[in-house]
């Protein structure tokens, strides 16, 4: 028996030796140029979509400011309309977690979700509170603005009565203008700090853990899994946990909104893969070419179709996915299933194709 | 390449060839390993752990009640050294239990039998630590902790929310994880496994007759095989076929490790060492035991290592921006250092770290502010410090 283990272990050593002499070399003969890719992503990506974040942060404050000044019903649907559309617009951003929005923690101040009420709540009623706290990050952002303006009660005048008629409708007022505030200062800090640093960005190509391309990759996969994957799907449909979470929902306050914001979040993931201009049809160098100048078109043509399926798949859902959850949460673990399945193709398939190391961990979860 | 694969072939031919003549001979040796921890005498299982199962099922109630602000240093002292009939669990048959977590803190043959001075300090701490966590955070669940005030704080990203002592440390964490050292660890590789344990009295003369307990269907060798063997597997609902993470101690942190890709199939190692041990004892080959024994002894204490490892690197990579992450890893990882005093060098009497040099680590962590001072260079410094001393390195333990 032991002699025969050993002949067929010669066996396989003599047949891995003859087979290895026809192997290439392992290093990989890059002829790609990384540095027109972070160009295109800089330039025709980040920059244009952080220019109109910004633009919408400024419009969404300015609403809160008239707001705040005049709590009125019309003040409040323009606000709202302000509301929604920044936050349409950060689904094209909140991915990007490089340079100051990285040292700043710039997604955890804007969108962190589900909020905590109780501190929201406590925060109003002290009327004082350190927004910079990481105490305070669930209770802030778009989710914090989505409950002042949609959970603080069950109707639009008992909502307009907290900031006009309520004991303490200062304390209502100046929280959301202090959110908003810090919102708006994040985001020029953001915004302003990565057209500073653009050229240093857009040279940063080598294959090194700190490197632009790598981080960006890396911040890329992780968004994909994380934030839009997890938070958007997993977590709420109950992928993670023994039921389901519909209340985990982004956007769970106006409640008919999850849908489009995870569609928008989804053609932002897409539109970066493949090299899309923002708001734009053309599209530039991007990580679909890379995978292609390395013989990967396989990878590269099962990434964006996979995206597609999962698109479309999320297109069957219910405006509110709170909504979808509790009529039909096998729809919705359905989508999730589409979503999984780019991730292994993105950061499995791809990232060997690219020999760029994962630079996260998995929480371990205890 | 391909010249040397081919002399490794000839070697291994060689070696092939030259074996032939002691084959019969060795095979005679060699205990065959089972397919799966099932022995049976008489056509009923000899394997018995229940005293272990009980263990860990108090040791996860008492972990639990930590966190629970109703407890008191009196109810908690009585989960952790729980007298039959009292009841301290919600399981009945935990309150009916004469066993307790406490009595067997420390409390292995080969290290403290007659170190009593450490099995004593070591208790100690543990209750230091239940009255701290009672005395000292409790008081302070609803405040905001910050250097040096002991309250609450949360994981970035409206993460988990953490109770901290004023050092910036969860007791809980520290108490959990220092029990899998200090209980498991201890009493697997340094009671059960130690001939001093497995040859006790006229444990080798009945093994070897096959003389069983009055009223069991087991050797006493036997049956302290498999009493190392439950407190790792003793939450398992099969142990033919186990699945990890099915409690709070080690078998969950084996489930961690096995999933670190650096460190995949030391669980298949572990339970293939525990098994071939076990059947060894069945077949009366005492050497074949005691290969297997080291091998628990090195890969065991390698748990606890790497996870040591781990979370200071995880906590290093949190500190400057996540304090409520970082102080949880590092919670846990003060847990983990603890407890490398508990581990085993193989084919040794030492555990890869003295208590001296734990104690070291526990002061140089707790310094002035404790987790509040902490810099990355401390955390790297004591990460390499430790891998240095197991099979991996810091980078595969690190991540």
């Amino acid at each position: 028996m032991f002699r025969k283990f050993l002949v067929l272990f010669v066996s396989i050593i003599t047949f891995l030796a003859c087979s290895s002499s026809e192997e290439i070399t392992p290093t990989i003969i890059d002829g790609f140029d990384r540095n027109a890719l972070l160009e295109n992503i800089a330039d025709n990506i980040i920059i244009p979509a952080y220019e109109d974040f910004s633009g919408k942060m400024n419009a969404l404050k300015t609403a809160g400011d008239t707001f705040s000044t005049a709590p009125n019903q019309s003040n409040l649907e323009a606000l709202r309309v302000s509301w929604f559309a920044a936050y349409k617009t950060w689904q094209h951003i909140e991915m990007f977690d490089i340079g100051k929005a990285e040292e700043l923690q710039f997604k955890f101040y804007m969108n962190i979700y589900p909020v905590t009420v109780s501190d929201i709540e406590d925060n109003i009623t002290n009327g004082s509170y350190d927004l910079n706290s990481v105490n305070n990050q669930d209770a802030q952002g778009f989710p914090a603005l989505d409950y002042l303006l949609h959970g603080l009660a069950d109707s639009d005048a008992a909502i307009l009565e907290k900031f006009t008629i309520a004991e303490d409708n200062d304390n209502y007022k100046n929280y959301l203008i202090a959110i908003l505030n810090q919102m708006n200062t994040l985001t020029t800090s953001v915004v302003s700090d990565f057209k500073a640093q653009r050229n240093a960005f857009v040279i940063s190509t080598e294959n090194t853990a700190t490197s632009s391309v790598n981080k960006l990759i890396n911040d890329y996969i992780f968004y994909y899994e994380k934030g839009l994957r997890a938070n958007k799907f997993g977590i709420p449909a109950g992928v993670f946990s023994e039921n389901a979470l519909p209340e985990k929902v982004e956007g769970q306050y106006k409640n008919d909104v999850s849908k489009e914001l995870a569609l928008d979040a989804l053609t932002a993931v897409q539109n970066l893969f493949e090299g899309r201009h923002y708001n734009a049809a053309t599209t530039g160098v991007s990580f679909k070419d890379y995978l292609v100048k390395l013989n990967r078109t396989d990878i590269a043509t099962s990434t964006s179709d996979q995206f597609d399926i999962a698109g479309s798949q999320v297109e069957k859902l219910d405006n509110s996915f709170a909504a979808q959850i509790d009529t039909d949460n096998t729809a919705m673990t359905m989508a999730y299933d589409e979503l999984q399945k780019a991730v292994v193709l993105l950061k499995v398939d791809m990232l060997q194709a690219f020999n760029v190391s994962i630079d996260y961990v998995d929480a371990d979860g205890d | 390449m391909k010249k040397v694969l081919l002399s490794i072939g000839c070697v291994v031919l060689l070696m092939a060839c030259s074996n032939t003549e002691s084959e019969t001979e060795i095979i005679q040796q060699e205990t065959v390993a089972p397919a799966t921890y099932t022995f049976e005498r008489d056509g009923t299982s000899s394997v018995s752990f229940g005293g272990q199962t009980t263990r860990i099922e108090m040791a996860g109630e008492f972990v639990s009640a930590l966190k629970s602000t109703t407890e008191s240093v009196a109810s908690l002292n009585a989960k952790f050294a729980h007298t039959a009939g009292e009841n301290n669990f919600s399981d009945a048959d935990l309150n009916a239990s004469s066993k307790s977590i406490r009595s067997k803190v420390a409390a292995s043959t080969d290290f403290y039998a007659s170190n009593t001075t450490d099995a004593a300090a070591i208790k100690a701490d543990f209750d230091s630590w239940i009255s701290a966590q009672v005395e000292d955070v409790f008081p302070k669940w609803d405040m905001y902790a910050s250097e040096g005030n002991a309250g609450q704080i949360q994981e970035a990203g409206g993460g988990s929310v953490r109770y901290v002592s004023a050092k910036g440390i969860e007791y809980n964490q520290l108490i959990n994880k220092g029990l899998i050292s200090a209980l498991m660890v201890d009493q697997i590789l340094n009671n059960y496994l130690s001939p001093a344990v497995l040859d006790a009295a006229d444990n080798v003369a009945d093994n070897d007759a096959d003389a069983v307990n009055e009223g069991k269907n087991y050797t006493t060798m036997e049956h302290k095989w498999d009493e190392a063997f439950g407190y790792l597997y003793g939450k398992e609902a099969d142990i033919t076929a186990p699945t990890l993470n099915n409690d709070s101690f080690l078998n969950k942190y084996l489930g961690r490790v096995e999933g670190d890709t650096d460190f995949a199939g030391i669980a298949e190692e572990i339970y293939n060492a525990f098994k071939l041990g076990r059947a060894a004892i069945v077949a009366k080959d005492y050497t074949t035991r005691a290969l297997q024994a080291e091998i628990l002894r090195e890969k065991i204490s390698e748990i606890i290592g790497m996870r040591a490892v781990y979370y200071l690197q995880q906590g290093k990579n949190n500190l400057p921006t996540d304090k409520g992450g970082a102080f949880h890893d590092l919670s846990e990882g003060i847990g983990f250092i603890y407890g490398l005093q508990f581990t085993r060098k193989p084919n040794a009497t030492a555990a890869y770290f003295t208590k001296a040099e734990v104690d070291g680590f526990m002061t140089t962590l707790q310094s002035g502010n404790g987790f509040w001072d902490l810099t990355s260079e401390t955390l790297d410094e004591m990460s390499a410090t430790i891998a240095a001393k197991f099979n991996f390195t810091l980078a595969q333990a690190g991540s």
